[in-house]
């Protein structure tokens, strides 16, 4: 047993490192600095993105990103070990988020594993650059967790798809260029077997987007409508009727989840930063036993979901499936975090109410940003009582609650 | 990187969970309850002592097979998941002990018989007052004319009735170590206590007990770190045994939850059954990855072990006691009979819970590293 990374790994973090250092934060080749430089850039004053789309360039021109992905497709053929590394090192510095991270993360190895050629030689490179953003268009006002309800269809028209129905809480769909989507081909069809995987040109006539507003008051996810839209044949993923199976597989695409625990772990610095700032009776929140306990047991759930990730990357590495690893891990972090952010809440004490912008706020109130995208976790990309139906099914070997 | 356990230690886990269900029926753990205290029968005890279990950890010159703490604690899941009573985890720990002690004669002639059974030795950190482990214990050995004389009591010493030899403790004239004393020697007093699974421990007190200056095991410059370290040991092996019930309680659980059916369903198909045994699977599988990260943590002599230990203890803990009260639970009424082993684990993990500190103490000396040592990941 160990937790050595190969000498040839430790190269690779220390390239890696050195080229963080260089580019993120410090001087002015910073990514903030190049995002700037591309929105001043007259060339670029006809995409109000540009400046978003500077820092995932220029990642991919030094070949860390689509680490998993194959190198005709624009793509590093790394190693397991080398994605955990560079997730680990580029959360430590925290780089700016990624304006692609649909289309790295979802749709992107899903076409690298079911695309055709013309598909993968087509989409791939262009979601690298970030020249297209992607948006999930699969959940619907009747089908969340029970996604094989979804009821937008899709006829064959000749050499075309026609489209209409309805999608919800795409995120980003104002901003893509493209969606992937699921849709019902075959109605008669059990609901498992009539559905198919399409991707979608946002510029199509017949769409409409209207963003809604969440509850954190921001501007996050849309609805999206289809009235007729058209979309070629070769655009469909997979076989016909058969996409359901291929959504399936989207959804295990998840960034490791050492990553994550880089994120978890630096929110956890700072909010026993914040518990030394803030007082509690004679004393700070710190010094109260209770406080410390709670801060104790944060750190003591971090470390085990991050055992756990090196229990998971070890069986990659050896070839075994990856087991209850995903879905434990999931269902934990997503849980984790809300927990760490009601801890945040709560040691503010009488400073908790106070909002953004608000003088006495602590932090700049970025516990009450982090207090709801906690909360959203929990939802998005499976509830976490759809993850305890798959850990009961699948790893304890229950029996599924429902029929059908 | 590889963070599972070797093709040897999966092999004797499987060789170790064999053993213990064919040798080690439950009926035995049954019947104990009802004659205190619980030990291993004498017969299964000598195969025990053959299979090498007491040297795993213990270097072959001591006829040992040289394994790591990571493969005693394969050893002690397998413990706690059999219900297998002392003398097997005390004699464990103190052959650590002994083996860490680097003093030649100690390894040589104590270890070697603890080994092949011939000696009894267990180990006394715990005190009533809740002063666990390190340089925290309030029991002391003084100078004298002729020695030392050690006073103090320790508390819930495991096995100390079938003990030749007890390894305490205690602040020192050299500072605080495990002192060496003879379970015979004069001043010694050992008050049978009772355990609420049955097995076997001691309140011990020393009244002015006469030892030799050289009963600090480990001498004046190794006294104290080898203390810390085996306190360490034995807590992160607790928490190994935690593991063992909490992943035999689940398991009954689970089997439970697919055979017995109400309303013409199995019930482990009601969301309220089936998510309560999932977020045991997940308090599992969170406490295996601690407790492989504090065994390497110790095996590999690193600084943060302290934490990792105590953060395997704190888990494993509730984590185990949880699972046990689960399995009642979902068990219904037959979980609440004698017959059934649900109680037998609950017992088990109820006590190991406590020992050596129970999960806020782990918390509180978590706390205490995150104040002093810890440095957080932030980057402003
Ligand atoms: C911030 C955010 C971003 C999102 N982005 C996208 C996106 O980009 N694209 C996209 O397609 N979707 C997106 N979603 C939608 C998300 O996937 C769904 O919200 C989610 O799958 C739940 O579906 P629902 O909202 O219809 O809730 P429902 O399925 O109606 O669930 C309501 C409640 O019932 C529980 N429940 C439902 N079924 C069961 C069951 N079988 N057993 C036990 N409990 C059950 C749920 O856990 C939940 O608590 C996003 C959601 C959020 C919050």
């Amino acid at each position: 047993m160990d937790l050595e990374f190969s000498a040839e790994d430790e190269e690779y973090r220390q390239r890696l490192r050195a080229w963080l250092k260089e580019n993120v934060g410090g001087g002015g080749d910073s990514p903030n600095a190049v995002m700037k430089q591309a929105e001043e850039d007259p060339e670029a004053a006809k995409d109000p993105l540009a400046g978003a789309r500077a820092w995932p360039r220029r990642l991919h021109d030094a070949g860390y990103v689509g680490l998993a992905w194959p190198k005709e497709y624009g793509g590093q053929d790394a190693s397991f070990t080398q994605q955990v590394i560079c997730g680990e090192e580029m959360a430590k510095v925290r780089t700016p988020p990624l304006i692609n991270t649909i289309g790295l993360s979802i749709i992107g190895p899903t076409l690298v594993q079911h695309g055709t050629e013309e598909q993968k030689k087509r989409f791939l490179p262009r979601i690298l650059r970030a020249d297209d953003l992607w948006c999930q268009g699969f959940s619907e006002p009747e089908a969340g967790s029970d996604l094989a309800s979804l009821r937008c269809r899709a006829e064959l028209d000749g050499d075309e798809f026609v489209v209409n129905g309805q999608k919800v809480w795409t995120s980003l769909a104002f901003l893509s260029d493209w969606m992937f989507l699921l849709v019902r081909t075959d109605p008669d069809a059990p609901k498992r077997e009539g559905i198919s995987y399409l991707l979608l040109d946002m510029k199509s006539p017949g769409i409409e987007v209207r963003p809604l507003r969440n509850a954190a008051g921001g501007q996050h996810f849309s609805e999206v409508f289809f009235d007729n839209v058209r979309i070629p044949k070769k655009n469909l993923v997979g076989e016909l009727n058969k996409g359901w199976s291929i959504a399936r597989s989207s959804l295990d695409h998840e960034r490791s989840g050492l990553s994550g625990v880089v994120a978890l772990e630096e929110t956890l610095g700072r909010l026993f930063r914040m518990a030394g700032k803030v007082d509690r009776g004679q004393q700070k929140s710190v010094e109260d036993q209770s406080a410390r306990r709670a801060l104790a047991q944060h750190w003591i759930a971090i470390e085990g979901l991050r055992h756990l990730g090196y229990r998971t990357l070890s069986d990659q590495i050896a070839g075994k499936p990856p087991g209850a690893g995903s879905s434990v891990g999931k269902l934990f972090a997503s849980e984790l975090r809300q927990e760490m952010t009601r801890t945040a809440m709560d040691l503010q004490g009488p400073f908790a109410p106070i909002a953004k912008r608000s003088p006495h706020v602590v932090d700049r109130g970025r516990w009450h940003a982090a207090y709801f995208d906690a909360l959203a976790h929990s939802i998005g990309g499976g509830t976490s009582e759809i993850m305890r139906n798959v850990i009961a099914e699948k790893v304890l070997g229950l029996p599924r609650a429902q029929e059908d | 990187m590889d963070f599972n356990l070797s093709e040897e230690q999966e092999a004797l886990q499987d060789m170790a969970r064999d053993f213990l269900s064919e040798r080690w029926p439950r009926e035995r753990v049954r019947e104990q309850l009802d004659a205190r205290p619980a030990l291993v029968d004498d017969d299964v005890w000598q195969e025990i002592v053959e299979m090498g279990w007491l040297g795993v950890a213990a270097s072959e010159e001591a006829g040992g097979i040289g394994g790591d703490i990571m493969t005693a604690a394969v050893l002690c899941r397998e413990a706690g998941r059999g219900v297998l009573p002392g003398p097997f985890q005390s004699s464990l720990v103190a052959a650590i002990a002994l083996e860490r002690s680097g003093d030649k004669e100690l390894v040589s002639g104590l270890l070697s018989e603890l080994i092949e059974g011939k000696t009894r030795v267990s180990v006394a950190i715990d005190e009533s007052a809740g002063l666990y482990g390190g340089a925290s214990v309030a029991a002391h050995a003084s100078e004298s004319s002729s020695g030392w004389l050690l006073s103090g009591s320790k508390f819930l010493v495991p096995d100390a009735n079938e003990a030749d030899v007890l390894l305490v403790a205690a602040q020192t004239p050299d500072g605080p170590g495990l002192v060496r004393v003879s379970t015979e020697a004069e001043g010694v007093t050992i008050n049978r206590m009772d355990r609420m699974d049955g097995q076997s421990c001691a309140e011990v007190v020393f009244e002015n007990a006469p030892v030799e200056g050289s009963a600090l095991v480990g001498g004046k410059d190794r006294g104290a770190s080898l203390l810390h370290d085996v306190y360490d040991i034995a807590t992160v092996l607790l928490a190994a045994d935690l593991l063992g019930s909490a992943e035999a309680s689940l398991e009954l659980t689970r089997l439970y939850a697919i055979e017995r059916e109400q309303f013409g369903k199995p019930i482990g198909s009601f969301q309220a059954v089936s998510h309560r045994l999932a977020n045991t699977l997940v308090d599992v599988e969170i406490g295996i990855s601690l407790l492989y990260g504090a065994c390497l943590a110790l095996d590999e002599g690193r600084d943060n072990a302290g934490p990792l230990v105590s953060g395997a203890k704190a888990w494993l803990s509730d984590a185990a006691v949880d699972a046990a009260e689960t399995a009642l639970q979902i068990h219904g009424g037959v979980g609440f009979t004698w017959e059934y082993d649900v109680h037998l684990h609950m017992r088990r993990s109820r006590c190991n819970a406590a020992l050596q500190g129970d999960a806020d103490h782990h918390r509180d000396r978590v706390a205490a590293y995150m104040s002093e040592d810890w440095v957080p990941q932030i980057k402003s």
